[in-house]
């Protein structure tokens, strides 16, 4: 629609990405002067004022030509700039800046702020709403380029789909041609088998081949709707200029000398995230600044560099983002900090307040180590918008303070959209993806190792014991663990403390997935981390390392374990049968499966005992003196208290029609004694007991 | 059998013909749109407002947790919903495998999973007993009954039941709407 009228649409594009490099490179050139950063500036310059010049925006045209005017007596100059022109160049940079952005937001004032040579005080809304939408960048070149790679991948995996539709295609003809030739009866009877046996042989392999086809591509389609997804999430590198020129601008008025490092410009997140951290990072680091840092001949006088430097780190840690901002200043004051609480009636005075309680005070606001109100720093503020944004964000805010050494500021927060390689496991005929970062290795086991494994909970790996246990019992905590295959390979998983080894049935490959947090409603362990959702729109756990790795070395203190120590015991059985020889039988089996068990010989005794403690199960005959096994489980079934026991029925009655009248009277399950096979009693009473 | 099927055709032609004729019906509080379906192999029935939307067969990822009832997750257009046992919830044992979902109205979502559906009615209001009251109170998820010609049937109130849900989860402020 009017989309192709409008004249301004790629260059809105083009000159958001110039004015990024622009502001970046004033950084750089303030940090490191030069010819080279001088170039530099000039060409993204130049070809910003010609793309403006083509889409007749004369303002910015003009801006940038001055912006270049400046520049150009420096091209070949290795000394810095003089600090007025420097200070200009900010001007500038920040007048196309909004121009720019203004073009995007028509709505916002074209006019940019009068006095820009300083930051206005950015606790004001306007001003976080600027950057928060700043950080709402579109996807990177980069990103779009590994979506295209992985849809071009999904394309070549259409190749050998395409080869077995002709297989198939050729297939059949041979069969007509078979069919012909039975019809006819004119071929041999040994002729026809033999090319019956080859039509099948060749039909089987090309169904394994066509198999395999289908496999890759969900894979590979799998692996480009998670790359898809990814590109709703940017980089944690996107604030990072903003923040330095923070810094720079602080600096500036304090008449300090300050280096900006930053760390995990890669790490992705959602940007309603970055929108706010990058609002509360913007105090906290000109805090720094202004608090933190002491003037340059009081830094060297304390044996420091004159440069002060301010550290911006961003990491994740399984499913939260850490940002950190780290200073080698002063650090906090406690004593003032402590003095001040106390003349304000925050503390009491005389009172043994410990630091982190005093810290604590500065973040809910109030007290400041400034001496000072500065326009720069606010009074408190900054930590004010920092407890605020932790909030909203459902994080957590921690100070640490060395003195003479500088502050840490740390702000932790969970992560809603987070883009990851997982390994995918299977485990009980469930899949799981494990966050690839913490996965060291892959061991095969023999089923004899997994045995061993599964019952010592340690396996061997490069000369260590590592805690050892089979998946399919921590997915399946607090339910029936379903009958599986048994671990064929161990993954090992380092996160936190140590190694642990998990074992899984077996490895899907890895994909590359966008993992979100679990819904309300939906509590589970620490081991599941995340939900993300897969090709078919399932959704699909993602376990945290950290998690895995806490629950296994909690739980593996002793270093015995027995196979339930994930699932809570299973309350006792009631076995009802009226035969001795049954009531033996089944306790025999049943208590070498690990259960408690009780009998009663008839169904009123049944009744009796159900009442008398919790059980977890009830298992009953069906003909019996006096009241009969349906009458049992129906009675059971009507009282609100036994009606949450699960009953099973065992009876040498094999007909459809007693089968019926169980299951209606509210059986779980039917067993019938001809056909009695203790492993399918035992698949039964394993997914129905209740546990305690 | 053709003649069978004819007349079948015929009929439902004339009544389709017919739908015009009459006037058009208002929804008012007169009449009541109920699902009766089968829990833990009982007849219940459930309200048709207080849902918003059903669905068959959808997979049901076991999540490991420490809330029987919480069966697991499963996904809907890309959202991933928590999925409750409603057997559990009335105080049944867990049938095997529930076929139905049920989407509870209101938030946050939340999917109720049960083994039958056996019919949708639309009675009269007055087909509906009531059943709030002080008596009711103690009826858990349960509020009232409805006669149907296949007998009655008490109705779970999504609402309780979602109250239900939320103290389990441990969910901070119950929600429960309409």
């Amino acid at each position: 629609m009017p989309e192709n009228r409008d004249p301004l649409r790629y260059f809105r594009i083009e000159a958001q990405e110039l004015v990024e490099q622009i502001s970046s490179g004033v950084l750089d050139l303030d940090q490191r002067p030069g010819p080279e950063p001088v170039a530099k500036l000039l060409r993204v310059a130049h070809t910003l004022k010609g793309a403006a010049r083509v889409v007749k925006q004369k303002e910015i045209a003009d801006r940038t030509h001055e912006f270049e005017e400046i520049l150009v007596p420096y091209r070949d100059d290795p000394a810095g700039l003089a600090v007025a022109d420097m200070r200009e160049l900010l001007r500038l940079n920040d007048e196309i800046s909004a121009r720019v952005a203004a073009l995007s937001h028509p709505a916002a004032p074209v006019d940019p702020p009068a006095t820009t040579a300083t930051l206005p005080e950015v606790a004001e809304g306007t001003a976080d709403v600027a950057e928060e939408e700043f950080v709402a960048s579109r996807a990177s070149t980069e990103d779009l380029d590994e979506l295209l790679d992985a849809i071009g991948e999904t394309n070549s995996r259409m190749a050998p789909l395409r080869a077995g539709c002709h297989t198939l295609d050729k297939l059949h003809r041979t069969a007509e041609t078979l069919l012909d030739q039975l019809r006819g009866g004119r071929a041999s009877t040994s002729l026809t088998r033999t090319s019956a046996q080859r039509l099948a042989a060749e039909l089987g392999s090309a169904g394994r081949r066509l198999i395999d086809a289908v496999d890759q591509v969900e894979r590979e389609l799998d692996d480009v709707r998670a790359k898809a997804e990814a590109l709703r999430l940017v980089p944690a590198g996107s604030i990072f200029t903003a923040l330095r020129r923070a810094v720079r601008d602080a600096a500036d008025d304090e008449d300090k000398r300050v280096r900006f490092v930053a760390h995990g410009a890669e790490v992705k997140m959602g940007s309603h995230l970055l929108g706010p951290i990058n609002a509360a990072f913007l105090h906290v680091v000109r805090n720094a600044v202004v608090h933190g840092l002491e003037p340059p001949d009081e830094r060297v006088a304390a044996g420091k560099p004159a440069d002060g430097t301010v550290t911006f780190e961003v990491e994740r840690r399984g499913r939260f983002a850490a940002f950190r901002c780290v200073d080698d200043g002063r650090g906090f004051d406690v004593t003032a900090l402590r003095q001040k609480a106390q003349a304000r009636g925050l503390l009491a005075v005389g009172g043994g307040a410990g630091e982190s309680e005093v810290l604590e005070l500065v973040m809910h606001g109030g007290i400041s180590t400034s001496a000072a109100v500065t326009e720069v720093s606010g009074r408190a503020i900054g930590m004010d918008v920092l407890r605020d944004t932790a909030a909203q964000l459902h994080g957590d805010v921690k100070i640490r303070s060395k003195p003479g050494a500088g502050a840490t500021v740390e702000l932790v927060v969970p992560l809603a959209l987070l883009s990851m390689a997982g390994l995918l496991v299977e485990a009980g005929g469930s899949m799981a993806s494990l966050p690839l970062d913490a996965v060291r290795a892959c061991v095969r086991l023999s089923a004899m190792e997994a045995a061993t494994a599964a019952a010592t909970g340690k396996l061997v790996y490069q000369g260590a014991a590592a805690p050892f246990r089979p998946l399919v019992e921590t997915l399946y905590t607090g339910r029936a663990v379903p009958d599986a295959a048994g671990p064929g390979v161990a993954v090992m998983v380092h996160a936190g403390e140590g190694t642990v080894a998990i074992g899984v049935d077996r490895l899907c490959g890895t994909h590359a997935l966008v993992a979100r947090p679990l819904p309300d409603l939906a509590p589970s362990t620490a081991v599941v981390g995340s939900v993300s959702v897969d090709a078919d729109g399932n959704p699909r756990l993602v376990l945290d390392p950290l998690g895995l790795v806490g629950e296994m070395l909690r739980g593996d203190g002793g270093g015995h374990r027995t196979t339930t120590v994930t699932s809570a015991p299973p309350l006792p059985i009631l076995v009802v049968d009226d035969s001795l020889t049954t009531r033996m039988l089944e306790r025999s089996i049943l208590e070498s499966a690990g259960y408690q068990v009780d009998l009663a010989a008839s169904g009123e005794e049944g009744l009796d005992q159900a009442r008398s403690r919790q059980y977890g199960l009830f298992l009953t005959d069906i003909d019996m003196p006096g009241i009969d096994g349906f009458t049992f489980v129906e009675r059971t079934r009507a009282d609100p208290e036994l009606a949450g026991v699960p009953a099973i029925l065992v009876s040498s009655r094999a007909s459809a029609e007693d089968r019926d009248r169980g299951m209606r009277a509210g059986a779980s399950a039917y067993v019938v004694k001809g056909e009695f096979d203790q492993e399918e009693l035992l698949a039964h009473i394993r997914r129905l007991v209740v546990r305690a | 059998m053709t003649q069978q099927i004819h007349g079948r055709v015929e009929r439902l032609r004339a009544d389709f013909d017919h739908s015009f004729a009459v006037p058009a019906r208002t929804i008012d509080d007169e009449a009541v749109e109920l699902l009766a379906v089968g829990v833990g192999g009982r007849p219940y029935a459930l309200r048709l407002s207080q849902t918003s939307g059903l669905h068959p067969d959808r997979p049901v990822v076991p999540l490991p947790s420490s809330v029987p009832a919480l069966r697991g997750l499963a996904g809907f257009a890309g959202v991933v919903i928590p999925v409750y046992d409603l057997a559990a919830l009335l105080g049944h044992p867990i049938p095997e495998e529930p076929r139905w979902l049920v989407l509870a109205a209101g938030g946050p979502p939340l999917a109720l999973a049960f083994q039958q559906l056996d019919h949708h009615v639309r009675v009269p209001a007055t087909a509906v007993v009531d059943g709030s009251g002080a008596a009711a109170a103690a009826r858990g998820c349960l509020r009232g009954m409805v006669q149907l010609p296949d007998g009655n049937r008490p109705i779970i109130d999504m609402a309780a039941t979602r109250d239900l849900v939320h103290r389990m989860a441990g969910h901070e402020h119950s929600e429960a709407s309409s």
